[in-house]
């Protein structure tokens, strides 16, 4: 021991030494730096957790603004749909506004190119009246009754007879809406003659509305319904030419 | 950091001749003053008393105490760590304790980087007995390293007294002898006359006229002397000597390590960390391999004690072998060679101090454990 | 021959022990730098035990060394 240069004494200096500066340094250097260290280390934790957290809150917040971007967008979408509804629905309604206008026009313009034609057909049978007696005149030779022949004339083309409408006789019809169709206008009082004699055979209820078509010569055709009852000249024409062959 | 971007001017071949001359200067006033050889000695030698008449002696033990250069290192060590306790670490911890935003620099912060290695360490080793570990973890390894560098310091382990005690010891029987008497018949006049003559005669065969050493300086050792082989045998008594290479040293570290390791097995575990030295459970219960299991855990004592003599004489052959090579190197080749052995010695010191805690360190983790069987003998 | 000269073989011959450790540490250096290289994610743990155990190998050289010194300076 001793040639090792162990002492006793020295050993135990060197052990005291130690144990001195251990302690020392313990006191005032490592328990503060671990401390320092754990500190630290939760503080980093602490940071991490924040981290987390944030990121956490980011998400929501982001999931959160894509919720109500959708929600806006669903909501401007339907908005849109209905502007476009509204929009379309105004435009229909001003475009069937104006088509009923239109029509409305068109029919107003029918009636009165109607209506001309009525009294420019109305002024026209006096003359075809007066025309077919001087020509029957000049044919026959003889002069026929004036009046006679005026009324048979009347008859020719009103269709109706001693106060009766011929083509109903003995039929037997129903509806509710009868078109009377002569070849010239009827005067006031034998259209009140027709429409007295149709609505004693369909009802009170009726409706009946008068043409004028020249191309049935004489006579009147009233329809009512589906039922056409044909008592014009031409018509009897077309009936005798059948016949005949 | 913005001082760092302005360019350092390198003073291209001016350095390189400061060097060169340098080296010149070295190769001449070593050709012409050799140096002196440190003695090699196990033992720490005495600058104030010797061991035959110390300063004191230490009550109840009886052992003589004289100042010794390692106890010398070992103040002055002290002194450093202490110094750089209380003038860098402790403002940097008061300073990160108020919470001040503390830029990470100067010497403070390089020890706590490294304490804080350390501390990993011990927590991925110790887990929660890291606060009772890491203290003996980082307070072996800082003083240690301390020590272990104090050696790299110009003027350590080189600059001391001529010892010339053997020689004048030596003279003194000699003359002793011729006059027919005993040496401690010598009155003290006596005895301090012939000690002065012993000094002029050293110094007289020993220097030539140039001042250099005489024949006797490729003998440098005490040994030599002391079979008187040699006349001059010149060495030099450093008045500082690395710490390591004193085994009072070591081996005390190494006692507190060894006994802390068992208190801190003793604190975890209770009694029951006897166990492991007296393994008794089995005994009974499988008579053969329980006799086997006992005997094994007495020789965990034989492992306990082989600790303390590998701890201790670990770092003391490191140091002490690198304190060797280095003035031997250093006599032998006095100028440039020294600069690698330094470089090899910055690391060892380094290493021999970490490896020194992290050793007790894991053997007190290893202590805190109740399973035994880690057959780590050595 | 003379007692100190026997000394000085018998710590030069004490030393031969050190052949050993130094086998054994650089084994060891080998293994942990290869374990290092193949797995660098394992490194603190490698170099742990690498060193743990450089140091148990240089326990070896260590009682050489307390042989040779306790030949030339006590006996």
């Amino acid at each position: 021991m001793e040639q090792l240069g162990i002492n006793y004494g020295f050993l135990i200096v060197q052990i005291v030494n130690f144990l001195i500066m251990f302690l020392i340094l313990r006191k005032w250097a490592f328990i503060p730096i671990m401390n320092i260290l754990e500190q630290r280390r939760e503080a980093v934790a602490k940071g991490l957790e924040d981290a987390r957290i944030a990121q956490e809150a980011r998400e929501n917040a982001e999931k959160e603004a894509e919720k109500v971007m959708a929600d806006a967008r669903t909501k401007a979408a339907a908005e849109a749909r209905d502007v476009t509804q509204r929009a379309e629905e105004q435009s229909k309604e001003i475009v069937k506004a104006a088509e009923a206008k239109a029509a409305k026009a068109r029919e107003e313009a029918l009636a009165e190119v109607e209506q001309d034609r009525v009294r420019l057909l109305g002024d026209v049978r006096g003359q075809v009246a007066a025309l077919s007696v001087a020509a029957a005149q000049k044919l026959i030779g003889e002069a026929l009754d004036e009046k006679k022949q005026h009324s048979l004339i009347d008859d020719f083309f009103s269709g109706v007879k001693s106060g009766k409408v011929t083509v109903l006789e003995g039929e037997d019809v129903k509806g509710d809406t009868a078109v009377v169709t002569s070849a010239l206008p009827l005067t006031d009082k034998e259209q009140e003659t027709v429409k007295t004699d149709v609505l004693k055979k369909l009802g009170s209820g009726a409706e009946v509305t008068f043409r004028v078509d020249p191309n049935i010569l004489g006579g009147l055709v009233v329809r009512v319904g589906d039922k056409v009852l044909d008592g014009s000249v031409s018509g009897q024409l077309s009936a005798l030419r059948e016949n005949l062959r | 950091m913005s001082q760092e971007t302005t360019e350092r001017k390198w003073r291209f071949g001016v350095n390189r001749w400061i060097l060169l001359a340098v080296i010149i200067a070295g190769v001449i006033i070593t050709g012409n003053y050799p140096p002196a050889r440190p003695a090699i000695l196990l033992n720490a030698e005495a600058i104030l008393g010797t061991h035959s008449d110390p300063l004191f002696y230490f009550p109840f033990l009886n052992t003589p105490f004289y100042l010794t250069n390692t106890l010398v290192a070992t103040v002055l060590a002290d002194i450093l760590v202490l110094a750089l306790l209380f003038l860098s670490i402790r403002p940097y911890l008061n300073k990160v304790r108020k919470g001040a935003d503390v830029v990470p620099k100067g010497l403070a912060n390089a020890v706590e980087g490294f304490l804080e290695v350390l501390y990993n360490l011990t927590e991925s080793t110790a887990g929660k007995w890291t606060r009772t570990i890491f203290p003996w973890f980082a307070a072996i390894t800082l003083l240690v390293l301390v020590m272990n560098w104090m050696e790299l310091i110009p003027g350590v382990d080189a600059v001391g007294n001529f010892d010339l005690h053997h020689y004048t010891d030596h003279y003194v029987e000699e003359q002793a002898q011729e006059m027919g008497v005993a040496v401690s018949a010598l009155s003290a006049d006596e005895l301090h006359h012939l000690e002065e003559e012993a000094h002029h005669h050293y110094w007289e065969i020993c220097s030539d006229a140039s001042g250099n050493h005489g024949e006797g300086d490729t003998v440098l050792i005490y040994r030599a002397n002391e079979e008187g082989t040699g006349a001059c045998a010149l060495a030099v008594v450093p008045w500082v000597r690395a710490v390591a290479t004193d085994l009072n040293f070591t081996i005390g570290l190494a006692i507190v390590s060894v006994v802390m390791i068992q208190v801190i097995g003793v604190r975890s575990q209770g009694l029951a960390y006897f166990e492991k030295f007296f393994n008794v459970r089995t005994l009974f219960t499988k008579p053969f391999f329980g006799l086997i299991d006992f005997a094994v855990g007495l020789f965990e004592i034989v492992s306990e004690l082989s600790k303390i003599i590998s701890f201790s004489f670990r770092l003391f052959g490191n140091i002490f072998a690198g304190a060797v090579l280095l003035f031997v190197i250093g006599t032998l080749i006095p100028v440039v060679a020294q600069s690698g052995v330094l470089m090899l010695e910055f690391f060892v010191g380094m290493i021999q101090a970490i490896v020194f805690g992290m050793l007790t360190m894991v053997f007190m983790a290893q202590a805190t454990h109740s399973h035994h069987g880690d057959e780590e003998h050595h | 021959m003379e007692a100190e000269a026997a000394k000085l073989i018998g710590a030069g011959i004490a030393m031969i022990g050190a052949i050993g450790a130094g086998l054994g540490v650089g084994m060891a250096t080998y293994g942990g730098v290869q374990g290092i290289a193949r797995n660098p994610d394992a490194a603190g743990a490698i170099q742990t035990n690498m060193i743990l155990g450089i140091v148990f190998t240089e326990a070896i050289a260590i009682y050489c060394l307390v042989v040779a010194m306790l030949v030339l300076f006590v006996f």
